[in-house]
């Protein structure tokens, strides 16, 4: 369970003071697939890294399972599965490696780092190439990897940035099934997304955001109404406010 | 602790599947030092060599206006030679290195018994010219003294009394620390070596982390920032130490094999070679946290790396200082970084013991320095901008 209030944050650039995220608020709750939808550089990714604590926030909180993310970042990064925008999976290490690396990171013994491992690799379908270097893997060999070490140590919450970017669709397919398996785990998953089709297949709840602020949200038939629009591309074309950045 | 230990085997274990580096990073060290210092000093060995005992060739300006100091010049293994047409151009070109010239009044003055002007041509900024030169110098003088004496003897005056003083010179200076002059600048190596050896996995592990993008999903685990920079930074000392001590095996057995020449008789015993390890461990030890430092304050690993030259000067400045304004050895030398380093090095190459008081001195700055630069470094690395490179 995540709550998210009121977030703030801006960067510096050189033409000025630049509000990435500007307000956004919303919650996702066990047992659900939240997704945040908005085109590129609307403030997703780094919504998503005040949740995990790698940002701090100008204003406003979040509460993962009730606790503060500022006040108690290690408590709540030990209760989220996290696959960043930048996968950074080890080149030199293998997949099964990479695994166990964060396993032990996250204080887990090698019995358990194994038989979660093993779970996985059968759940995403990576037999083939998990005691292999990662050094060559495909984009989708990468992605997986991320996922099984972001997740080896079973957290209640996982958020995932962009998890199917630069992937083909049978992978996607693949990984659509292995999220709707952790949402039927009970789990909190929150995804971000450019891509509408995606979000709408997935999302019991869908967050739209854009230039930092949230238009709109609810799920997909609630956009629909909202929007007036009977196609989930129109709906979300008008909640945004123009048709940029966003795929189709 | 286990999080320092994992991150730590981890490290190792990415560098170590890395093959080329690590063999560079090893090997090259250990190869090229002692080729390096056993190459100069036998080429200085033999250079003086051929210079001191091969018969010397004098181009003498005019010889035939002192047939008898030519005479006495060839009883010195110096043969004279016809001048060339240009002396001055022919020393200017490095054709010869010495010149000797009989001015016209030479034999006039000879006969008057006064002091006659022989001119000797070389060029002083010519390292090369330094022996020749001398020989032709301690040849004229001991002529002069014998034909002197002879005048003296002539005339009834005891020669003795042209001499009030004669210095006497005792140098007690003993056979290992003579040897060790020779190694001015093996500290220089060894602290070079120490210091930045494992410069590229240090600024690979925190910047090329970053730059990679996998120091995202590393520092969103909850481990600790500090652990996980200690993890780093054990690692690199670990891989520096073991590349220190390859260093000093390939110089403890190319000074056993070397026999004869200037660094017959240093100190490389196994005693001295863990001492000097000791003293090296503290320099391991800044040398990573400096460089975690900067990795975890710059943008890219370009930009740490950029840092490197003016790294790369910082062990010369002591050896140069005392080059320039030699001092005692003091107490609180053991106490500045790179200096106190110089100073141990040399006096156990030169087999001197160090005190108690000294040692703790050492230790206490050295790793006093590095715990400093520890608690910068993690300050740094809880900077948000760290993890974050897109």
């Amino acid at each position: 369970m995540i709550k998210v209030n009121d977030l703030h944050k801006t960067f510096k650039a050189k033409t000025g003071l630049v509000r990435a995220v500007d307000g956004v608020s919303f919650e996702a709750p066990d047992g659900r697939i939240t997704g945040l939808l908005g085109p590129n550089g609307a403030g997703k990714t780094t919504t998503l890294r005040m949740l995990y604590t790698l940002m701090r926030p100008e204003q406003g909180t979040v509460h993962v399972d009730g606790l503060d993310a500022v006040r108690e970042a290690a408590a709540v990064r030990r209760s989220l599965g996290v696959l960043p925008d930048a996968r950074g999976v080890y080149k030199r290490l293998t997949a099964r490696e990479n695994i166990t690396y964060f396993g032990r990171l996250h204080g887990l013994d090698a019995d358990t780092i194994a038989s979660r491992t093993d779970r996985l690799v059968a759940a995403l379908g990576m037999e083939d190439f998990i005691d292999r270097q990662s050094e060559g893997f495909s984009q989708g060999q990468r992605t997986k990897t991320a996922i099984a070490r972001a997740l080896v140590h079973d957290p209640k919450n996982v958020i995932l940035d962009e998890p199917t970017n630069g992937l083909d669709v049978m992978t996607t397919r693949g990984l659509r099934d292995f999220l709707l398996t952790l949402k039927s785990q009970g789990r909190c998953v929150i995804l971000s997304s450019h891509i509408m089709q995606e979000v709408g297949l997935l999302c019991d709840h869908i967050v739209i955001i854009a230039k930092g602020k949230v238009t709109a949200q609810g799920s997909a038939d609630t956009l629909r109404r909202l929007s007036g629009e009977e196609n989930l591309e129109d709906a979300f074309v008008r909640l945004i406010g123009s048709e940029e950045g966003l795929a189709a | 602790m286990s999080i320092i230990f994992t991150v730590m085997r981890k490290e190792l274990l990415d560098l170590f599947r890395d093959r080329r580096t690590v063999m560079l990073g090893l090997f090259m060290g250990p190869l090229l030092f002692p080729a390096l210092i056993l190459g100069i000093g036998a080429m200085a060995e033999s250079r003086a060599k051929t210079q001191l005992e091969s018969t010397l060739e004098l181009p003498v300006i005019n010889a035939e206006r002192a047939a008898n100091l030519v005479a006495y010049l060839t009883t010195r293994d110096i043969e004279v030679i016809d001048p060339p047409e240009d002396p001055q151009q022919a020393i200017r070109d490095q054709v010869y290195e010495v010149i000797l010239s009989i001015p016209e009044d030479y034999a006039e003055r000879w006969r008057a018994s006064r002091p006659a002007l022989v001119e000797v041509l070389y060029d002083s900024s010519r390292q090369d010219s330094r022996i020749p030169v001398s020989r032709v110098e301690s040849a004229l003088r001991s002529y002069s003294r014998e034909v002197a004496t002879m005048r003296l003897m002539l005339r009834g005056v005891d020669p003795s009394l042209g001499e009030a003083l004669v210095p006497g010179r005792r140098d007690v200076s003993t056979p290992e620390a003579r040897r060790g002059m020779a190694l001015a600048f093996l500290p220089y190596l060894l602290i070079l070596s120490a210091f930045l050896g494992g410069a590229y996995l240090v600024i690979d592990v925190t910047a090329g982390e970053r730059e990679r993008q996998s120091l995202e999903p590393l520092l969103a685990t909850p481990s600790s920032r500090e652990a996980i920079m200690s993890g780093k930074i054990a690692a690199a000392c670990a891989f520096g130490m073991l590349s220190l001590l390859l260093i000093l095996l390939s110089f403890k057995l190319s000074f056993q094999f070397a026999g004869s020449g200037p660094f017959r008789g240093v100190d490389v015993s196994f005693v001295a070679m863990l001492k000097l390890l000791a003293i090296l461990a503290p320099m391991v030890l800044i040398g990573t946290t400096l460089l975690t430092l900067i990795a975890a304050s710059v943008k890219s690993v370009k930009e740490a790396q950029s840092y490197m030259s003016v790294l790369m000067l910082l062990p010369i400045i002591p050896t140069i200082v005392l080059l320039i304004s030699p001092v005692k050895n003091q107490l609180w030398m053991f106490a500045v970084p790179f200096l106190a380093q110089n100073q141990a090095i040399l006096m156990v190459l030169r087999a001197e013991s160090i005190s108690v008081l000294e040692w703790m001195v050492y230790v206490g700055a050295g790793f006093g320095l590095g715990l400093l630069l520890w608690l910068v470094a993690a300050r740094l690395y809880h900077r948000e901008k760290l993890a974050i490179s897109a």
